[in-house]
């Protein structure tokens, strides 16, 4: 494919586009995150659909213009179909449908997670299959054994409860940092001793799915035991030992997921992905190591039109009758 | 002027295709092509993501013009289902991008308005606003809601509001919507008329966001939002 790539990405609170090539180069990368949410503690469907239709025009036009493209120059239109927020979904695939049909162009619907795992396969990194894949953000934390460019996920493990950055939200909330306090936990930790407190990584738990809940139980009574002075004079070392929790939680899952595949190489994507402590968990596994850059971390629009690369664009007409899907990875 | 018009504000998806005459009243001089698919069974999600698109190709396809022969796209702005006007502008903002076609918003409650007015009777437009509320703007004897701001501004009302706005608007006030049918008895008692429940006056058609359209001027696109007229916050603090 010789033109571009227009791809949307509006699956939960960040309205994203991008435009890439047909080789997988990046040439815009467009994220407008919405801070509304931090008052209410987390999203709100409503108000992030809100933002996203009164974003997106926006975000479209800077996408294109950070590229230097026109529209005429795409060539095929992408947008993200599931899984996520239906409201906040049915927005970016609705604009994307509407995109490609009055200029009759093909268009791809993506899944999601397929848009994670293809985050890797971007311009300049390239890391090819196979690899072992760990997505750990806000809303999703999985391991997945990818073998090829393809939507078809081959699940490892996946979170029974919260996500790995719903923990880190929920454990900064119990700490009084902001939403979401995934970073400031992370700040804060820097200052505390990670072995100060034993908290549970469900390490007795056998398997590749991932479990938090009990985690953030274990800190809201360790901070109810310690009671308010003492809790607050020891909140360094609460967040740094909750931390330590989190990473090996997650450490414990990959090593197993790598024994049982044979893999010698992981890619991670996913917000959590940006924290330092994992990170440097992670490199010394002594395996080879993809972590993207923030930017294709996190949601977002580059990701989804990678991944569009290697799904099944569908010529017009045939897309028109689509609709998003909430959870699960449904085929076309 | 050729309009493509279409609605989703309400669970019905409507989709309009109209050559308009110049002058005032922007009269169709040919309805191109009208598809309207019927309300969803109660519970059942619209099928607006799913229908919208495709009755809009049909409807191109059959007036054999395509878009470059369409002058304007016109899209109702509700009030109505928050998503559902979502589908709707998200739809049309990029076709409009796409297609360099100008886009006009169309109020929903005023394209009901117009065909139940007429008869020197003061008309209440009136859409259920889910959780016992009602979404209403109502126009007097002496206006046109083909082109007249309404005399009572589109707003959110709780039933026992209802009644009290027909009766300021004028005696014996037309009141017509799928919120007119919701609170019969409320607007009954009031002295109100309302045709018989499965009168297509009830219904959102996108016929009449063609004429409201052709006599607007198009609009940036980035100007036309929604009419929620209820605050996100609302949602929020409610769950
Ligand atoms: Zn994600």
């Amino acid at each position: 494919m010789t033109g571009l790539i227009l791809a949307i990405e509006t699956s939960c609170d960040d309205t994203c586009a991008a435009v890439i090539t047909g080789a997988g180069e990046i040439r815009s990368n467009v994220i407008s995150s919405q801070q509304v949410h931090d008052r209410f503690g987390g999203v709100v469907p409503e108000i992030a659909s809100r933002h996203h239709l009164a974003l997106l025009s926006p975000v479209l036009d800077e996408a294109l213009r950070a590229a230097g493209a026109t529209l005429d120059q795409v060539e095929l239109v992408a947008a993200t179909r599931g899984p996520g927020l239906v409201t906040a979904l049915v927005v970016g695939f609705s604009a994307g449908k509407g995109l490609a049909a009055a200029r009759e162009l093909p268009f791809a619907a993506v899944d999601h997670l397929h848009g994670h795992l293809a985050a890797s396969f971007l311009r300049p990194a390239e890391f090819e299959p196979p690899f072992l894949a760990l997505i750990a953000s806000g809303g999703h934390t999985l391991l997945a054994d990818v073998r090829d460019h393809g939507p078809q996920l081959r699940l490892l493990g996946q979170t029974l409860d919260d996500a790995a950055g719903e923990a880190f939200d929920k454990g900064a909330r119990l700490l009084g940092l902001g939403y979401p306090g995934g970073a400031a936990l992370e700040r804060l930790a820097a200052g505390g001793d990670p072995r100060a407190f034993a908290f549970p990584a469900a390490e007795r738990m056998p398997g590749l799915d991932f479990s938090f809940a009990g985690l953030k139980t274990a800190l809201l009574y360790k901070v109810r035991e310690l009671g308010e002075p003492e809790a607050e004079r020891r909140r360094a070392d609460l967040a740094a030992s909750y931390q330590r929790a989190i990473v090996a939680a997650l450490l414990i899952r990959v090593r197993r997921a790598l024994k049982q595949t044979g893999a010698r190489r992981l890619a991670v994507g996913g917000g959590v992905a940006a924290n330092g402590p994992l990170r440097a968990a992670l490199a010394e596994l002594g395996v080879e190591l993809e972590v993207p850059p923030p930017a294709l971390c996190t949601d977002n629009a580059a990701m989804i039109a990678s991944a569009a690369r290697y799904s099944k664009a569908l010529r017009f007409p045939a897309y028109l009758g689509l609709d998003v899907y909430a959870t699960g990875a449904q085929r076309l | 002027m050729r309009v493509l018009a279409f609605d989703t504000a309400t669970a019905r998806t409507a989709v309009a295709l109209m050559d308009l005459e110049a002058g005032d009243n922007a009269r169709p001089r040919a309805v191109l092509d009208l598809a309207l698919v019927d309300d969803p069974a109660p519970g059942t999600r619209p099928g607006h993501a799913r229908l919208l698109l495709e009755l809009v190709h049909r409807l191109l396809e059959r007036s054999g013009g395509g878009w470059d022969a369409v002058d304007r796209i016109a899209a109702g702005i509700g009030p109505g289902s928050f998503t559902g006007l979502r589908i709707g502008l998200a739809t049309a903002k990029a076709l409009s991008a796409s297609s360099g076609v100008p886009l006009v918003g169309v109020s929903t409650l005023q394209a009901l308005a117009v065909p139940a007015h007429g008869r020197g009777k003061a008309t209440l437009a009136v859409i259920d606003a889910r959780r016992g509320e009602a979404f209403v703007a109502g126009w007097t004897a002496v206006q046109d809601p083909l082109t007249d701001v309404p005399a009572l501004a589109p707003q959110v009302l709780a039933p026992e509001q209802l009644a009290a706005a027909a009766a300021a608007l004028g005696a014996a006030c037309s009141v017509i919507g799928d919120g007119a049918v919701r609170f019969r008895d409320v607007f009954v008692r009031g002295g109100a008329q309302i045709p018989a429940d499965e009168s297509p006056l009830h219904r959102v058609s996108a016929r009449e966001h063609c004429r409201i359209a052709g006599l607007q001027p198009a609009a940036p696109s980035t100007s036309i939002e929604p009419a929620y007229l209820r605050a996100a916050d609302a949602e929020a603090t409610r769950a």
